[in-house]
């Protein structure tokens, strides 16, 4: 049975939809430099996720700003990270792939996450903190052979390691079906790694699931990947989405904010109202800001 | 802890082979600083395949000497982690041909995490690559990879090619804030020398004058530094007095010896045993005819490896800058 969505992680959701909504439109009118990857889709996986990681590393990838905003829920750096102005995190340098905040980093180079996570959770293992590294991963991610020499260790050592990945059926314009032999679980099951699979978006769900499975982790440390069945709502990038109006129709039949809508229409409506107000007044804000300037801490004066 | 016996031993042997050096500067590093790591393959119980971490997984323990599985990328990758947990790892390749599947890791990552996060983090590994030729072996352990590396911004290149700069430059290495690639002139690992443990380090990115000279420059660095020495001796039956300049510091560049050289010498000869095409010496060649155009008497010329892949054993002789070759570019330099 479906459990009912808080008003906080609903708020969060839709906040994430709404940023991601934005930025393409930010995108559209060409001022987003560069390349972004939206989440849309995947907004509930880092929901669902977040009140189990608060003190612990995460790792994200090429496509994190669900996940970057599920733990600080604040939208204006990561927006200021991605215009190149004020405010940013990293000054505009990392922008839409490369956030560094508290306990938070990504990288958009496939897979070297989970080895910088395996370092991490070495640390977390020998002094005993009950911290985890987790990293997320995407489906085309375990073409990259860093990935295995990452969970060997982590397996050979007993690490901390969490391993999420958004199985979203599709690498960029290839099929998962079309690059990957075998599964996740089976690659897993090679290492004896521990291997949990969800089709699920329902929040409460998932955390129940999981919830006993990390804090094992940290009592016992050992390696763990979890693999979400999700979907991509979304292009990869921008404008880069080969699939047909068949698929894209199959995909948005998925859509975790349908299932919420056909729940409760008049709550989910009214919060995407709001969380759509609060990210236009964000973007208003931050567009306004002067450029960021790049400056090392240990530059001199 | 064996610190004591140490001290005393290296107070004994001031006479030191490289090898034996670097292993003593990692140990007073790991002495100096409990966050210092060293990991790599079979750098434990064997002490690595040239023994430069010899003893040292049985004096610190398995957790700060470790041994890892034959994944390089990996190797880096969790170094990076440590790194951003406050270590300071050191990441030992077995072999040259061995720190390509790390390529990634090192250029995508250690290169530019500084970078890339406003300065707000330093990457303090130290990434040892035993190079070059000279000891028989196999093309992917006999290569001579320190061009990519000086040609990545973000990372710091350095050779140490004498015992006494073997035993520093790790130590200077390991306490630095910056990832440092830290290329051994492997076929040199048993040659000794003296090695002063009292005395102060010359700076890390400092080039060197060996040898001082007024007739032409050699600069080499690594391996081929013995080589542009013993090709010095040999000038001078020639009647000839080169100067000899180890680079020590691959990126950044500390040229302004060779400039001051060049511009008393008139020639310059650069040796490495990397091929020519974009290795060091066509970056020295351009910066030196930048600076000192009017002060050359002849093109500079370099005396390297050649364009093809390494050799097979047998053929590594003809392959490797020599004395010979060293002597004939002097001579086609006078000859301009």
């Amino acid at each position: 049975m479906a459990s009912v969505v808080s008003d906080t992680d609903l708020d969060l959701l839709l906040l994430i939809r709404a940023f991601e909504e934005a930025l393409l439109d930010l995108f559209a009118s060409g001022e987003v430099s560069g390349t972004t990857h939206t989440c849309l889709g995947q907004e509930y996986v880092p929901v669902a996720l977040e009140p189990m990681l608060r003190d612990d590393f995460v790792l994200g990838n090429h496509r994190s700003h669900g996940h970057y905003l599920a733990r600080f829920g604040d939208p204006a750096p990561l927006l200021a990270e991605i215009l190149g102005r004020a405010g940013a995190p990293c000054a505009g340098v990392g922008g839409s792939q490369h956030i560094l905040r508290d306990g938070f980093v990504t990288t958009g180079v496939q897979g070297q996450g989970v080895a910088v996570a395996t370092g991490m959770a070495l640390h977390y293992q020998r002094t005993g903190q009950r911290r985890i590294a987790a990293a997320y991963i995407g489906d085309g991610t375990w073409g990259e052979g860093v990935v295995y020499e990452a969970l060997n260790m982590a397996q050979l050592w007993q690490l901390p390691l969490l391993v999420v990945v958004e199985n979203n059926g599709i690498a960029q314009s290839t099929p998962t079906t079309r690059q990957m032999a075998g599964s996740v679980a089976s690659r897993a099951a090679a290492f004896g790694v521990e291997y949990t699979g969800l089709a699920t978006t329902d929040i409460g769900d998932i955390r129940r699931r999981l919830g006993p499975m990390i804090d094992e982790i940290r009592s016992a440390p050992h390696p763990l990947v979890v693999e979400f069945d999700t979907v991509r709502l979304g292009p990869h990038s921008k404008g880069d989405d080969t699939r047909d109006a068949h698929q894209l129709a199959l995909a948005r039949q998925r859509d975790w904010l349908g299932a919420l809508r056909a729940a409760d229409p008049e709550r989910v409506d009214a919060a995407r109202a709001r969380q759509r107000a609060h990210v236009a007044r964000v973007v208003e804000a931050v567009r306004e800001r002067p450029l960021s300037e790049w400056r090392s801490p240990d530059a001199p004066a | 802890m064996t610190g004591q016996a140490v001290t005393s031993a290296e107070k004994a042997a001031t006479t030191l082979s490289i090898g034996k050096a670097l292993n003593n500067g990692l140990r007073r590093a790991m002495e100096d600083d409990p966050k210092v790591l060293i990991m790599g393959e079979d750098v434990g119980k064997l002490g690595g395949v040239f023994r430069i971490t010899d003893g040292l997984q049985k004096d610190f323990g398995e957790d700060r000497v470790i041994d890892t599985p034959l994944a390089e990328s990996g190797i880096v990758g969790t170094a990076i982690g440590l790194a951003l947990r406050g270590y300071r790892p050191v990441c030992e390749i077995q072999f040259d041909g061995f720190v390509y599947p790390a390529y990634d890791q090192i250029v995508s990552q250690v290169a530019k995490f500084h970078y890339r996060s406003r300065g707000q983090v330093r990457l303090p590994i130290v990434i040892r690559i035993p190079f070059g030729g000279g000891i028989g072996a196999v093309e992917h352990h006999s290569e001579s990879p320190e061009a990519y590396f000086s040609h990545t911004a973000g990372l710091k290149v350095v050779s140490c090619a004498n015992p006494n700069d073997a035993y520093w430059m790790i130590q200077q290495a390991i306490a630095s804030d910056d990832p440092i690639i830290f290329m051994e002139p492997k076929r040199r690992y048993w040659e000794k020398g003296q090695v002063d443990t009292d005395g102060e380090p010359y700076p890390l990115h400092s080039a060197r004058v060996l040898r001082p000279g007024t007739d032409a420059t050699v600069v080499a660095y690594g391996p081929m530094v013995r080589v542009a020495l013993d090709a010095a001796a040999a000038a001078v039956e020639d009647g000839r007095e080169l100067e000899v300049i180890d680079l020590r510091s691959l990126s950044p560049l500390d040229l302004g010896p060779v400039y001051d050289s060049v511009r008393r010498t008139g020639r310059l000869v650069v040796v490495h045993e990397a091929p020519s095409n974009l290795g060091l010496g066509s970056e020295v060649a351009a910066r030196v005819t930048e600076k000192c155009f009017y002060s050359l008497e002849a093109p500079v010329l370099r005396v390297t490896g050649f364009n093809v892949p390494y050799p097979a054993a047998r053929l590594e002789e003809e392959y490797l800058p020599d004395l010979d070759r060293v002597l004939d570019a002097v001579d086609r330099s006078f000859g301009w």
